[in-house]
């Protein structure tokens, strides 16, 4: 998926990649802003091979320098190495939020969460359920909830590798240049359309909800049947509504 | 702070995380390695240093022509080595200059941040020049002042087109140019070499003679300006992806590629002079100038459309590079604001750019129209530029140790390498400033002093009157609460 620790580590060294799995293990054990010192003694390697597996693994993104440069914290990147675990769990504040909604509006009403560049479908409607939700956590250049994520990155190549835009239905974007244009729009309007790029006959809207500080945190994806945007994107005012009531719930 | 971790077996917890970095508004995580290398090889501009250093080393040097370039390429990978322990641990935006924050604190920053711009800036003027004059030559004109003013002020619109229109556009566009001139630089000393030649000419005795330590020294202070510009890469902190990796790699890299080149091209000319006379030596440029005298009419065209490109190269580079240190110290609120702003489509420092770049087209037009002789001002433009570099280069390489020992992770080679290339750093510094008064270019020093001046009394003032405003000095692209592990730290409410 994304470009993994290789280059300056071959598989001819196990030794350095024990060596880099236990300081991974040390900084998620002393949590965040743990100090270089620190981690080289915990795990009892030399400073300066310490040092430099530190300085490897926060340029890979799995680890994260704080700004006050002598802190590590675990990156972004360790949540996708937890990424086949059953659904999470969602509080039953944010299931009532929902099923609100859902009484609401006609079409199908899902939640998404996200963690990190990963994202999960934790509640799917029971009326309109989803054709697959393994399909929408993968492919995520094809999907309104996908989509949304993606924008959020710095760049989402690093989550979604350009040879990989799979095209899923004839409307599918393949292309990263028109990818990178759709994206742009997405973050411009903060909500993400789709029609038929995943599965045909099947259109898509996703509204970002955000904890209180900014930060991304789940989607509500509202499903209806088409290929028209326009027919969801019209749908998506009492969604944004129920987004803002969840922010704090799910945040 | 540090003393008392020892005592704490917690760490102390780490504050909250803002959800926005300090440096947003440049195009996130789009250039890849190469185009993150052109940034700093065309700044460095090879080609260029490749047909027009080795002969002037050799006229100081001679015999020991080789062992001063290696030297000097030695102390260079030194001091790109010490930047590659800044840019592993942070993605700047102000390249040295905030490096050199973290390490030696504000006023230590603006000091080599100044310089760092008088760099960037006079070789972007100088390399303007130069490409207006290899221009008009491949077109046929006589480098008059007036012709050279006015393909200059081409040129000069055609890079900051280049800049403000996107960083990957001109990062594209410098690794095009200096493809093409490095691959013609070698194909015509090739060339060149494999064209039988005579005996021993009168250059035989310069190019041959024995050099006192002196003049060695001197062959490296030359080589060493040689090479100014290949940290330029450090300026793309944001833009580049993966930059904790990309970054040092092209800092590292480029004088490391470009001092091979060197040492051959002045391997191979060390050849090519020995049989030539001496009035070919001191010409600017003994390598077209050979090809002429050989009947070879076209090489020294492809010749000039080589040295062209890669002086435009360098226009487009030492621009990108200003500007963002430039946006830097607008962010900070060093200097105004407005400074900070990026172009809502382009996501370039268009503002800063839009200052700078009518200075650095117009400052060479002007003094060209002037009447000044184009090989004048493009060699002390050259000069002032390699003194301003050099200041930076000293201060981030003292800086390092500092900020290693700050945050605990100082080791001996570091803290050894730190003042060894502080300290040679310095010589350099001390040697050119003398060479240059000495040999009759003081006012090149007066001019130097004169721009940094205001760099200095700004920091002064700002010192004595305003520090609150150097308290952001340092900025960069920072871990933001979408950098790390959901959960794992408080994120700063939105205000």
């Amino acid at each position: 998926m994304s470009p993994v620790v290789d280059r300056g580590l071959t598989g001819r060294q196990p030794k350095a990649v024990q060596s880099a799995l236990a300081i991974l293990e040390a900084v998620a054990r002393a949590g965040a802003g743990v100090t270089a010192k620190e981690v080289a003694e915990d795990v009892g390697l030399p400073p300066a091979t310490a040092y430099r597996l530190l300085n490897l693994l926060v340029g890979e993104e799995y680890l994260v320098r704080l700004p006050d440069l002598h802190g590590f914290a675990l990156g972004r990147k360790v949540a996708g190495l937890s990424r086949g675990t059953g659904p999470p769990p969602v509080c039953t504040a944010a299931r009532e939020v929902l099923a609100d909604l859902r009484r609401r509006v006609r079409f199908g009403v899902h939640l998404v969460l996200y963690s990190g560049p990963v994202l999960r479908c934790a509640d799917v409607d029971p009326d309109h359920p989803l054709r697959s939700p393994e399909a929408v956590e993968r492919h995520l250049h094809a999907t309104a909830v996908g989509k949304l994520l993606l924008a959020e990155q710095p760049d989402w190549r690093e989550v979604v590798h350009p040879h990989r835009l799979h095209a899923l239905t004839a409307r599918t974007v393949t292309r990263p240049a028109e990818l990178d244009a759709e994206l742009r729009r997405v973050a411009e309007r903060d909500v993400a359309l789709q029609a038929g790029q995943l599965h045909e006959g099947v259109s898509c809207a996703a509204v970002p909800v955000r904890a209180p500080s900014g930060v991304l945190v789940a989607a509500i994806a509202v499903t209806a049947p088409g290929e028209d945007e326009s027919v969801v994107g019209a749908r998506t005012a009492d969604a944004v509504d129920s987004a803002r009531r969840l922010g704090p719930l799910l945040g | 702070m540090g003393r008392g971790s020892r005592a704490a077996s917690r760490p102390t917890p780490a504050g909250p995380l803002p959800v926005s970095s300090p440096v947003t508004g440049l195009r996130p995580r789009r250039l890849s390695f190469p185009e993150v290398l052109a940034q700093s090889v065309s700044a460095l501009a090879p080609s260029a240093a490749m047909v027009t250093v080795p002969s002037i080393v050799l006229v100081t040097s001679g015999a020991a022509t080789l062992p001063a370039l290696a030297a000097a390429t030695a102390l260079v990978l030194l001091v790109g080595w010490c930047l590659t322990q800044f840019g592993r641990r942070m993605a700047a935006v102000g390249g040295t200059y905030s490096y050199t924050a973290k390490g030696l604190g504000p006023v230590g920053a603006l000091v080599g941040g100044w310089g760092l711009l008088v760099g960037y800036a006079a070789v972007a003027t100088a390399a303007l020049v130069g490409a207006a004059v290899y221009l008009s030559g491949v077109l046929g004109l006589r480098p008059s002042p007036l012709v050279v003013a006015g393909l200059g002020a081409l040129l000069g619109a055609a890079a900051a087109f280049c800049t403000v229109r996107g960083i990957q556009l001109s990062a594209r566009v410098a690794l095009a140019l200096e493809v093409v001139s490095i691959g013609v630089v070698l194909a015509v000393l090739g060339v060149l070499l494999l064209v039988p030649r005579g005996g021993p000419g009168g250059a035989g005795a310069v190019v041959d003679g024995g050099a006192a330590w002196g003049a060695v020294a001197v062959g490296v202070v030359l080589g060493v300006t040689a090479f100014m510009g290949f940290e330029s890469a450090a300026t793309l902190g944001v833009e580049a992806r993966r930059p904790l990796v990309a970054v040092p790699r092209a800092v590292l890299w480029t004088p490391a590629v470009a001092g091979v080149l060197l040492v051959a091209a002045a391997a191979a000319q060390v050849v090519l002079l020995r049989a030539a006379p001496l009035d070919v030596l001191t010409s600017p440029v003994p390598v077209a100038e050979l090809a002429d005298r050989q009947g070879l009419g076209l090489l020294r065209r492809v010749l000039d459309v080589g040295i062209a490109a890669s002086f435009l190269a360098c226009v487009t580079g030492s621009a990108n590079a200003l500007g963002r240190v430039l946006f830097c110290m607008g962010r900070e609120g060093v200097l105004p604001s407005a400074l900070g702003r990026t172009h809502p489509r382009f996501q370039t420092p268009h503002v800063a750019l839009a200052v700078v770049l009518p200075a650095v087209v117009g400052v060479p037009v002007v003094a060209l129209a002037a009447g000044g002789a184009p090989r004048t001002v493009l060699t002390a433009a050259l000069t002032v530029s390699a003194l301003g570099y050099v200041v930076a280069y000293v201060l981030a390489c003292l800086a390092m140790p500092v900020l290693l020992h700050r945050i605990g992770e100082l080791t001996a080679l570091p803290a050894v390498g730190g003042l060894v290339a502080g300290v040679g750093g310095l010589l350099v510094l001390l040697g050119a400033l003398a060479g240059a008064a000495w040999s009759g270019r003081g006012v090149v020093v007066a001019v130097f002093l004169a721009a940094m001046a205001p760099g200095l009394a700004w920091a002064a003032w700002l010192r004595r009157r305003a520090p609150d405003r150097l308290a952001a000095v340092g900025v960069y692209d920072q871990a933001t609460a979408s950098s790390v592990l959901p959960g794992s730290l408080p994120t700063r409410p939105r205000r």
